[in-house]
């Protein structure tokens, strides 16, 4: 009984089945059916605030994907194994989704006025005229703005976005360009290259790291301008690992289908995925409890009251939704071996993942505005937070399954090819 | 012909983990229940391939870690609302953010704790002798490169000639009888 009878073979065709197509015609009507709401939505409403408000969400997911994305697959080079060639290409895939991002931050850059008191104190006297915050709290954010006006104003805001989109940009370029160079060489250059991308990589995580922090200390952060977290960068870090794996396991498991990742993908890959993925969910809230607990502890006026505008006033609603949601449901559910083998149910979790990190987004964003800040209440506009990111994640999924097209799912020359072909049981 | 007394099974011997598995699955298929697969490594399709599925280890962890959860977040409680109250910056007694972190080590330490020794005891460990070690080629092979397939004397099915000869259709490279 010879050994190989057992090793599969790559099929022929590498390149992604037909069934991506479907994917993107369903994406793009998903994605006007929910803009033609938005738009309905903003009109009941009166106004376009809370367009921009769930816009900055749908920006923050989105960014989450190609970023995170792009982040992943510099990980996966550093690290090696099999899930990093797995999933190599719909990462790669995912980081060439850099200009629609691109795109989608333009609104936010033009109407900065409309969303951050930095760049226009009208929101202030606003607030203040109508009675929601008090004259104290008018002089703190005065004090706020006056104090972090050199990093926080408009021009800079601009500059250092574009700036980390260039640098985002010069990595993606880079790590696909190389990547095709890469499996069109022989064989032989393979410890070459592994070097060059380890070489690349290390280094890109480490500005990836700081670009990202800095952007959402841009777009996020400073929607309130007297709070200031240092574990805020790290916060969203995890949870672009967490949004990221949980699509990268969604389209893998989708991919299995079909050839190529039909031969590819085994039960062993896709448990290492899960237990990778239950690592964020662990991460995701240690980071997240860690930062309240040290804020409570303290107890301080400069920093508590960021947490009470998300508790008080029906909030606590939302923060005790979004622990069941983003830790309880998928950490119990991640805990058990058969769910992480199994697919269906693995993609039931991948999906309510991507859900609770933009349920967990909207804890973190709307309460900025002080008209809901410590007053959770019902409007039309709130409805935006459903409308808009699901109409921006669409037409990012479907921009993503063009990019997907564009070259064979499955890199080649990778000593890995060899191993992930072979039976599970040749390997421990 | 059936097993004399004193006969612990029928041991076959294979080169790789796939021919291996592939005897395992039809031993199992062929009606074969007191059997076992040992292999230097964890070759998880050999425990499938002898319907070996689930284990208690998981259950015991979980319920070790919830005892060391609710054990220390009790403690804690306790100590601090009932035996000794003392005013810290103002704060309720009652203050469970503080509770939790002291609450969650302990849960990974009974989790651990339960892992461990629940995987011993389960195994049957420690076990200070097993008649296998009787057999020259496990003694020198099972810790090393050979994987092996034990057809034991407590199956109904056993019998000494005939489950020799069912085991040299299997391909293996060698079939020794087990004393006790």
């Amino acid at each position: 009984m010879a050994h190989e009878s057992h090793t599969k073979t790559l099929p022929a065709d590498l390149s992604a089945p037909p069934v991506v197509n479907t994917w993107r015609t369903r994406a793009l009507i998903v994605g006007v059916v929910f803009s033609v709401i938005a738009a309905g939505l903003a009109f009941a409403d009166g106004s376009i605030d809370h367009v921009l408000r769930a816009w900055l969400l749908g920006l923050v997911l989105t960014f989450g994907f190609a970023v995170g994305g792009l982040a992943l697959l510099m990980v996966q080079y550093v690290t090696g194994g099999k899930w990093g060639l797995l999933l190599r290409r719909p990462l790669e895939a995912m980081s060439r989704t850099l200009p629609l991002v691109f795109v989608y931050w333009i609104p936010i850059a033009v109407f900065q006025g409309k969303l951050y008191m930095w760049a226009n104190h009208g929101i202030v006297d606003q607030a203040l005229k109508l009675g929601q915050i008090t004259q104290d709290q008018v002089e703190a954010i005065d004090h706020a703005i006056k104090w972090k006006a050199p990093m926080l104003n408009p021009t800079s805001f601009v500059v250092v976005s574009v700036i980390c989109f260039a640098i985002w940009g010069f990595y993606t370029w880079r790590l696909n360009s190389l990547a095709l160079k890469r499996d069109a060489d022989s064989p032989d250059n393979t410890p070459f290259w592994i070097k060059k991308f380890e070489n690349l990589s290390g280094f890109g995580i480490l500005v990836y790291s700081l670009t990202m922090t800095a952007v959402v200390i841009y777009w996020v952060m400073s929607l309130d301008v007297t709070w200031y977290s240092s574990v805020y960068g790290l916060l969203f870090l995890v949870g672009q690992g967490y949004q990221v794996l949980a699509f990268a396991i969604l389209i893998s498991i989708a991919l299995s289908q079909y050839e190529p990742f039909k031969t590819v993908l085994r039960q062993t890959e896709q448990h290492d995925l899960g237990k990778f993925t239950f690592a964020f969910v662990m991460l995701n809230i240690y980071l997240g409890f860690a930062q309240f607990l040290i804020i409570w502890s303290g107890n301080l006026p400069e920093e508590i009251p960021w947490y009470l505008d998300r508790i008080r006033g029906h909030w606590g609603i939302i923060i005790t939704l979004d622990f069941i949601f983003h830790w309880l449901i998928p950490f119990s559910l991640l805990l058990s071996r058969d769910i992480k083998r199994n697919k269906k149910r693995l993609t039931r979790i991948c999906q309510w993942m991507i859900f609770a990190k933009a349920f967990d987004l909207f804890w973190l964003i709307e309460p900025n505005f002080k008209d809901a800040a410590r007053n959770l209440h019902f409007s039309w506009g709130i409805l935006e937070y459903i409308a808009v990111p699901v109409a921006l994640t669409a037409f990012w999924f479907a921009f993503f399954t063009t990019r997907l097209q564009t070259r064979g799912l499955v890199a080649i020359n990778d000593p890995h090819v060899v191993e992930i072909l072979e039976p599970e049981h040749a390997h421990a | 012909m059936p097993p004399r007394e004193g006969t612990y099974g029928l041991l076959a011997e294979f080169d790789t983990p796939s021919d291996l598995v592939r005897a395992a699955q039809k031993a199992r298929l062929d009606g074969w229940r007191r059997l076992d697969c040992y292999t230097p490594y964890p070759v998880e399709e050999a425990a499938e391939a002898i319907g070996f599925h689930r284990n208690k280890v998981p259950l015991v962890t979980l319920i070790g870690g919830l005892m060391g959860l609710v054990a220390m977040f009790s403690l804690e409680t306790w100590v601090s609302t009932l035996a000794y109250p003392l005013n810290i910056a103002g704060r309720p007694t009652y203050s469970w953010p503080a509770f939790i972190i002291p609450a969650y080590e302990w849960t990974i330490l009974w989790a651990g704790l339960s892992a461990a020794f629940g995987m011993l005891a389960l195994n049957g460990l420690p076990s200070p002798y097993h008649p296998l070690f009787n057999a020259p080629n496990f003694r020198a092979g099972a810790l090393d490169d050979k994987f092996f397939l034990c057809l034991e004397a407590l199956d109904p099915k056993f019998d000494l000639l005939d489950t020799r000869a069912y085991l040299e259709t299997l391909a293996p490279v060698s079939v020794v009888e087990v004393e006790y």
